[in-house]
């Protein structure tokens, strides 16, 4: 990824503060599996954050958001099939990162 | 009463039945909702919904909090990762320790106070349901931060919140079902246990 500005406004800022907090105090008496919710869901709300402030659109950005959208919410009722995306959501965005460094050197 | 008049009072009840069945089965959680405000006369009708809920030991030691200012919801929902949307209307569902201690309910040792704050919840969430409302439920936030927020009396504990507004129109993803739990594998005949088989 290059080293472009990347915005994210003071009160989104905060507001992830605040939900990382609360999640924090919630992973204390919730089932382990939801703290793997709580931590793709504040990938989420990140990601909200970088689109909405970006001056440059991302569209893989927006599909992997999309995805992560869709597929959290796996963990309600298809716990297997979730820890499997989870397995290869990290390894998607280490490739959507890749691409994007490659787009950053070359513009 | 002629039988003419008992026909169609059974006809009646058995619609009435029906129409209450379908919105039990057709209720779902909705996690995404629109900007237009929930009217009054609606948020009436779930908040008495709620009201008529089942209460043990007919003690009344909750109170419904209802929020619609979009700024102080956006707080709520910073400190409660439970809450995906934003909602234009929450009613959070409050335990006053001095209503309990009227009424004698030890918090800390008995649970009925929890099961209030479920029956009063279904029921406003099935109210909201038959209006054409979009409900979601909320156990998943910080009581403290989120009492800070809300600016509650000191020891006035938010026990519940209830996500409600008018759905969004784009369509939520339909989970993956894994598995679905059937009435058989739910219920039990007689004695514990799924060898048994009812009607």
């Amino acid at each position: 990824v290059g080293k472009r500005a990347c915005a994210v406004r003071d009160d989104e800022a905060w507001e992830l503060l605040a939900y990382l907090i609360a999640s924090a105090e919630l992973c204390t008496t919730e089932p382990h599996y939801y703290g793997t919710f709580r931590l793709i869901e504040a990938a989420s709300r990140l990601m909200g954050f970088i689109l909405a402030n970006s001056v440059a659109s991302n569209a893989w950005l927006a599909e992997f958001k999309s995805e992560v959208d869709e597929k959290k919410l796996w963990m309600l009722r298809d716990r297997e099939a979730y820890f499997n995306f989870l397995k290869e959501a990290a390894a998607k965005l280490a490739d959507g990162m890749t691409r994007e460094a490659k787009t950053s050197e070359q513009g | 009463v002629s039988k003419a008049d008992v026909d169609r009072r059974e006809a009646d009840a058995n619609e009435r039945a029906a129409a209450f069945m379908r919105t039990i089965t057709t209720r779902r959680v909705v996690r995404d909702f629109s900007a237009k405000p929930v009217s009054h006369s609606d948020l009436r009708d779930v908040l008495t919904a709620g009201r008529w809920a089942t209460r043990g030991s007919n003690s009344r030691i909750h109170r419904l909090l209802v929020v619609e200012d979009r700024q102080v919801i956006r707080q709520v929902r910073s400190f409660s990762p439970g809450m995906l949307g934003v909602p234009a209307t929450l009613i959070v569902i409050c335990t006053d320790p001095d209503l309990a201690a009227e009424a004698e309910v030890q918090l800390d040792r008995d649970v009925t106070p929890w099961i209030d704050v479920g029956t009063a919840a279904m029921n406003m969430m099935l109210a909201a349901h038959a209006f054409g409302l979009g409900s979601c439920p909320v156990t998943s936030f910080s009581k403290s931060a989120v009492a800070v927020v809300l600016k509650l009396p000191s020891g006035v504990v938010p026990e519940f919140m209830l996500q409600l507004g008018h759905p969004a129109a784009k369509r939520q993803p339909v989970a993956r079902v894994a598995s679905v739990t059937t009435l058989n594998d739910l219920v039990f005949w007689g004695t514990y246990g799924p060898l048994r088989t009812g009607c």
